[in-house]
């Protein structure tokens, strides 16, 4: 269960050891903890992945894409148009009540709806990266409906960072299913879904996700990925969205605290170079994944009879 | 016509009805050949605030702030007792922000969504720094925002702190600093300093930021959309400016609510 008192000895332990680069783990302010990704875990889904951050934070996200209606809104004309011909996204953050005993019941309810609110205002939007209006399939009337659902099963720090990697890699492993559109000539327009599993295509767009960097202020310093107690000693959070062009898809400060103007300029610096980084290592860790998979799938497996391994 | 009512008696030959579309209609500009908005603004100009005092005789303090068509109304109570036996050494902080229904385009739902909760955590983030609430142990400050009319989201949630922090202010609650907040919108590479919702619905990202001015700090910073490094943080350069510009409008009016007191 993760702490929520710290005691003043504890507290100044850590700001002493921020300054002087040295963390309770031996890490610097700007080390992550080791990042495990695995996707396509669960048949049933779009795409999903998992992500294990250290020995800590545990995240599972699960993409489901769904056959839906166009969203029409009662705006401004143009801008209803261009709805018209894009599908959605809609996100959803759930804290298991596994990953703490906090969690149970209502408990996680304000923080699962700020955690939704986060994600949904990065990943809804042009900011989010992916094509939406190849996700369209009839304009005006029926689109793809991508939701994402994340859950976080085991709290150890670092929860948004490791939600954003996670759903990153989720989009990565979506398979839309293909569309044949056929008009019939009346104005009428049919279309079939091919349940091929093979016949699918790859969200577009994935790669221009961003990724989240928690920049947390202690003392007059700042570090990124803490653990929990290193997050009671914050006393205010910035969340940096940045996608691989190196542009800044959003920009969040929360705690109690504030933050001085030209620290908050170098902050989203900092992230941003750290999460053009992390994209990096990250997509490369989905190369390899593929890579092992497609060796494996290549390899003629030497076929045993159902009952001849004992 | 008696007779069997499910035959339908109409026409034999039906035609869709013809739906006029105004392809004439121009698309608005944002801004003219002069760099002048809609309503006459520059570019950085924020809109004339009204800011009042006093209004809410049942509340500790209260303040109703006006930018042109977003209306914002606040009321504090506190400090008062923390109605669960829990000990806190600080002060409680509750901010709850409503949205009447008839206040945005389309009409919101009467009971609290999770947008009104969100937003509601933030005003809470925005406020807590600036407010002394280690000096109140055991007890609880209610700030409640109600929003009567809404022109543009982000110009309207940096209103509400703004109205809030004096609110808190007029309830005589000890503050280190006013929380002054301004937002900005990015349309076009240009940003357009506390946009109303024509514009909104045309920009690319939006930033608010919420400024202690004396004290020289940020409280809050929020910001959406893909924006350059270098667009960021010449926004935050030209929002700190107009929060600047906004705090002697809270002490002006701070002043007068002083004023009229002692009167």
């Amino acid at each position: 269960m993760p702490p929520t008192l710290i005691s003043p000895s504890e507290n100044d332990y850590i700001i002493r050891g921020v300054d002087s680069n040295i963390r309770a783990d031996g890490r610097g302010r700007l080390d992550y903890r080791q990042v495990i990704l695995e996707t396509g875990l669960i048949t049933q889904a779009s795409g999903s992945a998992r992500c294990r951050l250290g020995e800590g934070t545990d995240v599972l996200v699960g993409v489901k894409v769904e056959f839906g209606a166009v969203e029409l809104d009662g705006a401004d004309e143009d801008v209803a148009e261009i709805k018209a011909k894009r599908g959605r996204v809609i996100c959803n953050v759930e804290c298991s009540p596994i990953a703490s005993q906090q969690f149970a019941g209502r408990g996680a309810d304000d923080f699962n709806n700020e955690l939704t609110q986060m994600l949904d205002r990065v990943l809804n939007g042009p900011q989010s990266g992916l094509n939406l209006e190849k996700l369209c399939i009839i304009p005006g009337q029926h689109c793809w409906i991508v939701y994402i659902d994340a859950i976080v099963l085991d709290y150890a720090g670092n929860i948004l960072d490791t939600i954003f990697m996670t759903t990153r890699a989720a989009l990565y492993s979506t398979r839309i299913p293909k569309t044949i559109i056929q008009e019939r000539g009346d104005g009428e327009i049919e279309f079939d879904i091919l349940d091929d599993v093979e016949e699918c295509e790859r969200i577009e767009g994935w790669d221009k996700v961003p990724v989240a960097i928690t920049l947390n202020k202690i003392g007059s310093r700042h570090i990124v990925d803490a653990t929990p107690l290193e997050e009671l000693t914050t006393e205010a959070k910035l969340l940096v969205t940045v996608n691989k062009d190196g542009k800044v898809c959003g920009l969040q400060k929360s705690g109690g605290g504030s933050i001085e103007p030209s620290l908050l300029i170098d902050m989203v610096q900092t992230g941003r170079s750290l999460g053009q980084s992390l994209i990096q290592s990250l997509d490369e860790m989905l190369q390899r994944e593929e890579n092992d998979i497609n060796l494996k799938r290549a390899q003629k497996e030497r076929k045993l009879g159902f009952f001849a391994a004992t | 016509m008696s007779g069997d009512r499910r035959r339908i008696q109409g026409p034999e030959v039906t035609v869709a009805p013809i739906i006029i579309k105004s392809t004439d209609r121009e698309k608005i500009q944002l801004k003219d050949i002069n760099g002048q908005r809609r309503d006459g603004r520059n570019l950085e100009d924020i809109r004339p605030i009204f800011l009042k005092t006093g209004l809410i005789s049942q509340a500790n303090g209260s303040a109703y702030i006006e930018l042109r068509r977003t209306k914002i109304a606040c009321g504090v109570y506190g400090p008062r007792q923390t109605k669960i036996p829990s000990f806190s050494g600080r002060g409680n902080l509750n901010c709850e922000i409503k949205f009447t229904p008839f206040s945005c385009l389309k009409r919101r739902q009467p009971y609290r969504d999770a947008q009104e909760k969100e937003l509601s955590q933030l005003v809470y983030e925005a406020l807590a720094p600036s407010i002394r609430l280690d000096l109140l142990p055991k007890s609880t400050i209610d700030i409640y925002i109600s929003v009567l009319e809404n022109d543009g989201m982000a110009s309207c949630f940096a209103a509400a702190i703004t109205c809030a922090s004096v609110a808190v202010a007029d309830a005589g609650i000890e503050m280190l600093d006013q929380v002054a907040a301004c937002s900005a919108s990015y349309i076009d590479g240009d940003i357009y300093m506390d946009s109303d919702l024509v514009e909104e619905q045309r920009e690319s990202g939006s930033l608010i930021l919420s400024y202690m001015p004396s004290l020289n700090e940020v409280t809050h910073i929020l910001q959406s959309g893909k924006v350059e490094v270098s667009l960021t943080t010449q926004a935050i350069e030209q929002c700190t400016d107009a929060c600047s510009k906004i705090y002697s409008v809270m002490n002006h009016s701070l002043l007068e609510s002083v004023k009229n007191k002692i009167q």
